[in-house]
C-alpha cells in the first residue's frame, strides 16, 4: 500500500517536472533583445489582491493603447508577487527576493510599485546598488514621507547607500494630506477648536501630526492628539472626556479597518452630528462601503491624496478612455483610486524608457538627471501635468481632493492644491 | 491498512550496516551543502549557459536558499522543545523576533543618540547608533533568547500537554505585539512601532564574486557570502543539538517525553531539565532571528504572525519530530515550497495549460492536504527519529490481543542496550 502511494507521488513529481522543463524551453526562444521589462511588484494576494489585479489590467490596457511601446523600445510588464498567502499581505522576505530578481533580471529596467511603504524601503537600497544601475521604482501608492524627505534619523539618505536617488512616486505624501486637511478646516468649515485622535500606527500617527502642525499654524486650537485603541468595544468614556473640551471638530488620523465604523458611531452619539462638530479624515477612512453605510458617516469630510476616478472621467482623454476600456473589459469601474495612479506611475516609466537609451542607469537618469520627466496634462491618466521633482522623486504638484459624505455616497466636494 | 493483516516488522539492519545508515544523512547533507556551493561559486563566475542561470535563478534562487537556511535553523531550534522535550510550543515566533530586534537594536543607526562601534560595520550615510559586529550579535542574540526562553518557560513548569501549549501561544502572540506597539513605552521608542528597523548594517566578511574573493562589506547581492555565513551557523547549531541528544540533558529529555510521571520517578529534575530545553531552543531561535535581519537587511513586525509558529510546527512533524535530519529536510523543503515553489509550479502550470490560477492563495490547501496525507500514512515525518517510529508502529494493545503477541516489538528502552554496558554497534535508536 505506502509503496503504492510512494509509486504515484514519484510519478506526479515527474510529470509536473516534466510540464516545467518543457515550457522551459518554450519560453526562453521567444525573447528579442530591444524588448525592455518593466517589473510590476505588487501584493497579489490578501486584502490588496484585488486592487492589484485591477491596476495591473489597467496598466496591461494602457500598454496595448500605445502600441506597446515606449520611444523606439518595445515593452513588456513582468509580475512580481510581494504578498504571501501564509501573511495575507506582503512579506519582508518576499520583498527582499524580489528586489534581488528584479535585479537579476537582464532585461528588466525600471520597477512600478510597490503598494506598500514598508516594502519599498526594503526594496529601494537593494534596487539602487544594482551593479548596472541603480534601477529606477516608480510607486503610485507609497505615501510615507520618509522614502523622499526627511522624517525619522537617516532618512531618507539611508535608503539610497550609493548617494544617487533611484525612487520616484507619483502620489501625494501624508504630509501633505495633513495639511490640506487642516487648512480646509480652518478656511472653508471655520472649525476653532478641534481634537485629534489617531490609530498609533505610522500611518495614522503621521497624518494626525501633519495635521495638528498646520492647524496650530491655521490658528486652530489643538486640544490634543491622543490615540484610540482599535481593539476597545467601544469610544463612549473617549469622547465623553473630549466632549468637555467643548470642540467644533474631529480629526481621525488612521483606517477605517481599526474599528473606525465603532469610532465614528461613538462620536455623533456623544458629540452630536458632524454638521454640528465637523467630522474630517484621511483616506484611510475613503473606499469602504461598509462606511458609506453609516447613517452616523453622513457629512463626514475626507482628504483624498490625488483625484478621484469620477474627475478622471469627467476630465475626459486618457484617463477617460482607459476607464471606460476597463469598465466595458471588467464589467465594472476599477475597484480603488489607486489604480489610475498605477498607470500614471507607468506612464512616468514609459517617459523615462522613450527618453533613455534602453539601459537602466539610463532609464534612471532619465527621471534624476538632467531635466527629468515629465507627462503633459494632454498625455496624463489623470489629466494634469506630472512632472517628477529631480532632486527628491517627488510629484512636483501634488493636488488633493476633498470628499463629503452625502446619502451613503463619497462624493467629490473640491480639489485642494497646496501651495 | 487493514487490522487483520500483520504489521510489518521493523526490518532491523545489524553491524556495519546499521552504522553505515547512521552516517548516510549527515553526509547526504554535507554534501549538499558543499555541492551547493560550489555549483553556485560556478555559476557566480559565469561559465554556465545563460539558460542554466535562468533556470536557477528563476526555481533555486540563492536568496530562497539562504530564507530557507534562516528556517532551518529555527526548526532546529524548536526541534529541541518539541521534538526532544516533547513540550508543545505553538508561539516559537517571539524568538524569532527577539533575535530580529537584538539584531535591529545592535547593528543599527536606530539609537541614534548613541555612538558605539564594536568591531562594527555602519552602512553608508548613517550617524549615530550602536554598531557592533554580526558575529557579536549573533552571541548577543542567542544569549537574550536564553533568558527569555527561561523567562517564558518559567511559569509554564506547572502545565502539561494542552495547557502548556496555551500558554506558549499566549507568548508568541505577546511579544510580537509588544514590539509592534513597542514606538511608544513610557515615552520611549524600542521598536519603532510598525516602521520596525531598516536598514541593518551589512555584514563584514569574505565576499565572493567575478572579481575573486576579497574581505568587505557584503553588497545586497553577495548572496554566496551570506550562504557561507548561514552554513556555519546551521553547523552550529546541528551540532549543538546533536551533542546534547547524546549527553544526559537529552535523554532526560527523551525521557521526559515519553513519560514525565516516570522520569520524575526516576529522578530527573523536571524543571531544570524543561527550562534547559527552552533555553536552548531559544537560543537557535534567536540565532536565525539575527541571520534573518541579517538577510533582508531590517526588521519589521509584520512578519512574525502565528503563522510562522505553525510553519515551523509543521516543518519539525512533516519532518519527522526528534530527528535532526528530517527536520532540516522538513524545513528546506517547506521554506523552499513557499517561497519559491508553488509560485514557479503555478506559473508553469498556468503557462503550460493557459490558465490562471493563482496558485500561491491555495498554499494553505496544499499544506493541509499534505498534513492529512502524512497522518494517515507517515504519521512519524518523513525521517523520523528510530524510537518514534518504534513507538508509533507499534499496534495498540487491542490489536496485539487480536494478532497475538508474537507481533510486538522489543521495546525501544531496550533497544541498543546490553547487558555488561558495552552497547557496541547497537546504537541506532540513538541516531
Amino acid at each position: 500500500m505506502t509503496r503504492r502511494i510512494t509509486a504515484l507521488a514519484v510519478a506526479a513529481v515527474t510529470l509536473v517536472a516534466g510540464t516545467a522543463a518543457c515550457s522551459k524551453s518554450g519560453g526562453s526562444g521567444s525573447s528579442s533583445n530591444k524588448t525592455l521589462i518593466v517589473g510590476v511588484d505588487l501584493p497579489f494576494q490578501g486584502d490588496s489582491a484585488d486592487t492589484s489585479n485591477a491596476t495591473l489590467n489597467a496598466m496591461k490596457i494602457y500598454l496595448d493603447s500605445v502600441g506597446g511601446k515606449a520611444g523606439k523600445y518595445k515593452v513588456e510588464l513582468k509580475q512580481y508577487d510581494d504578498s504571501t498567502a501564509a501573511a495575507g499581505k506582503w512579506d519582508d522576505a518576499t520583498c527582499n527576493k524580489n528586489a534581488d530578481a528584479h535585479v537579476a533580471n537582464a532585461d528588466e529596467v525600471a520597477v512600478m510599485g510597490t503598494y506598500n511603504s514598508g516594502c519599498a524601503k526594503l526594496e529601494v537600497p537593494k534596487l539602487n546598488q544594482d551593479p548596472n544601475g541603480p534601477m529606477l521604482m516608480v510607486s503610485h501608492a507609497n505615501t510615507n514621507v520618509g522614502l523622499t524627505n526627511k522624517l525619522e534619523s537617516g532618512e531618507p539618505e539611508k535608503y539610497y547607500p550609493t548617494g544617487k536617488r533611484n525612487y520616484a512616486r507619483v502620489i501625494t505624501t501624508d504630509d501633505k494630506q495633513g495639511q490640506a486637511g487642516a487648512q480646509f478646516a480652518a478656511k472653508d468649515l471655520n472649525v476653532k477648536r478641534c481634537v485629534v485622535i489617531n490609530d498609533t500606527e505610522t500611518y495614522g500617527a503621521g497624518v494626525a501630526k501633519a495635521f495638528a502642525d498646520e492647524a496650530t499654524k491655521q490658528g486652530i486650537t489643538v486640544l490634543g492628539n491622543t490615540g484610540w485603541d482599535a481593539k476597545q468595544p467601544n469610544y463612549t468614556a473617549l469622547f465623553t472626556g473630549i466632549k468637555a473640551q467643548n470642540p467644533d471638530c474631529v480629526y481621525l488620523g488612521g483606517i477605517y479597518d481599526n474599528n473606525g465604523g465603532q469610532l465614528i458611531k461613538d462620536k455623533v452619539a456623544v458629540l452630536g452630528d458632524n454638521t454640528k462638530v465637523k467630522l474630517i479624515g484621511p483616506d484611510g477612512f475613503t473606499g469602504y462601503p461598509a462606511e458609506d453605510k453609516l447613517p452616523e458617516a453622513d457629512a463626514m469630510y475626507f482628504t483624498y491624496p490625488g483625484l478621484d476616478q469620477t474627475q478622471i472621467a469627467a476630465a475626459g482623454g486618457t484617463g477617460a478612455k482607459m476607464l471606460q476600456t476597463y469598465q466595458s473589459k471588467y464589467n465594472g469601474p476599477p475597484p480603488s483610486n489607486y489604480v489610475a495612479y498605477g498607470v500614471l506611475a507607468l506612464q512616468v516609466i514609459l517617459a523615462a524608457i522613450a527618453k533613455s537609451d534602453g539601459t537602466r542607469k539610463g532609464v534612471r537618469d532619465a527621471v534624476f538627471e538632467g531635466d527629468g520627466v515629465s507627462v503633459p496634462a494632454s498625455d496624463s491618466v489623470i489629466g494634469k501635468d506630472i512632472k517628477i521633482d529631480t532632486k527628491t522623486g517627488d510629484v512636483a504638484t501634488t493636488y488633493i481632493s476633498i470628499l463629503n459624505m452625502k446619502q451613503q455616497k463619497e462624493t467629490f466636494l473640491k480639489p485642494y492644491s497646496l501651495g | 491498512m487493514s487490522f487483520a493483516e500483520p504489521l510489518p516488522r521493523e526490518s532491523k539492519p545489524r553491524g556495519r550496516m546499521r552504522r553505515r545508515l547512521r552516517f548516510t544523512w549527515p553526509l547526504f547533507f554535507a554534501a549538499l551543502a558543499i555541492g551547493a556551493f560550489i555549483f553556485y561559486y560556478v555559476l557566480t563566475l559565469g561559465y554556465l549557459d545563460p539558460a542554466v542561470n535562468d533556470f536557477v535563478q528563476q526555481w533555486f534562487p540563492l536568496v530562497s536558499i539562504n530564507e530557507a537556511l534562516v528556517w532551518v535553523m529555527a526548526a532546529l531550534g524548536l526541534n529541541i522543545v518539541v521534538g526532544y522535550a516533547g513540550l508543545l510550543d505553538l508561539g516559537f515566533v517571539a524568538f524569532w523576533a527577539i533575535g530580529g530586534y537584538v539584531a535591529g537594536w545592535l547593528m543599527s543607526g536606530f539609537f541614534d543618540k548613541a555612538h558605539v562601534n564594536v568591531l562594527g560595520n555602519p552602512a553608508p550615510f548613517i550617524v549615530g547608533g550602536i554598531h557592533i559586529n554580526f558575529w557579536l550579535v549573533v552571541i548577543a542574540g542567542a544569549a537574550v533568547c536564553a533568558f527569555f526562553g527561561v523567562l517564558i518557560g518559567a511559569p509554564t513548569l506547572r502545565l502539561r500537554s494542552d495547557y502548556l501549549a496555551l500558554v506558549t501561544l499566549g507568548f508568541g502572540e505577546i511579544i510580537p505585539q509588544v514590539f509592534h506597539n513597542g514606538d511608544d513605552v513610557g515615552g520611549l521608542n524600542i521598536s519603532n512601532g510598525t516602521k520596525g528597523i531598516s536598514p541593518i548594517d551589512p555584514v563584514k566578511s569574505l565576499s565572493i564574486s567575478q572579481q575573486g574573493v576579497t574581505f568587505k562589506s557584503l553588497g545586497p547581492f553577495d548572496h554566496l557570502s551570506r550562504y557561507l555565513i548561514f552554513v556555519v551557523l546551521t553547523i552550529l547549531i546541528v551540532f549543538m543539538s546533536l551533542r546534547l541528544r547524546e549527553g544526559r540533558l537529552g535523554r532526560a529529555w527523551l525521557a521526559i517525553r515519553e513519560d514525565e510521571l516516570a522520569a520524575s520517578a526516576m529522578g530527573v529534575p523536571l524543571m531544570r531539565t524543561k527550562l534547559a530545553a527552552y533555553g536552548i531552543g531559544a537560543v537557535a531561535g534567536g540565532v536565525a532571528g539575527v541571520a534573518f535581519a541579517a538577510h533582508v537587511s531590517g526588521v519589521l513586525p509584520d512578519r512574525f504572525q502565528f503563522s510562522i509558529s505553525i510553519t515551523l510546527l509543521a516543518m519539525v512533524v512533516l519532518g519527522g519530530m526528534g530527528n535532526v535530519w528530517g527536520v532540516m529536510l522538513g524545513a528546506l523543503v517547506l521554506a523552499w515550497f513557499n517561497s519559491t515553489g508553488l509560485p514557479q509550479l503555478g506559473d508553469t502550470f498556468n503557462s503550460t495549460f493557459g490558465t490562471s490560477i493563482n496558485f500561491p492563495s491555495y498554499s494553505f490547501l496544499f499544506f493541509g492536504g499534505t498534513l492529512v496525507l502524512m497522518m494517515l500514512f507517515r504519521r512519524e515525518g518523513f525521517l523520523p527519529e528510530s524510537r518514534t517510529r518504534l513507538v508509533l508502529r507499534e499496534p495498540e494493545r487491542t490489536d496485539m490481543e487480536a494478532l497475538g503477541s508474537d507481533i510486538e516489538e522489543q521495546a525501544p528502552e531496550l533497544d541498543g542496550m546490553r547487558i555488561g554496558g558495552k552497547s557496541g554497534d547497537d546504537e541506532g535508536a540513538r541516531l
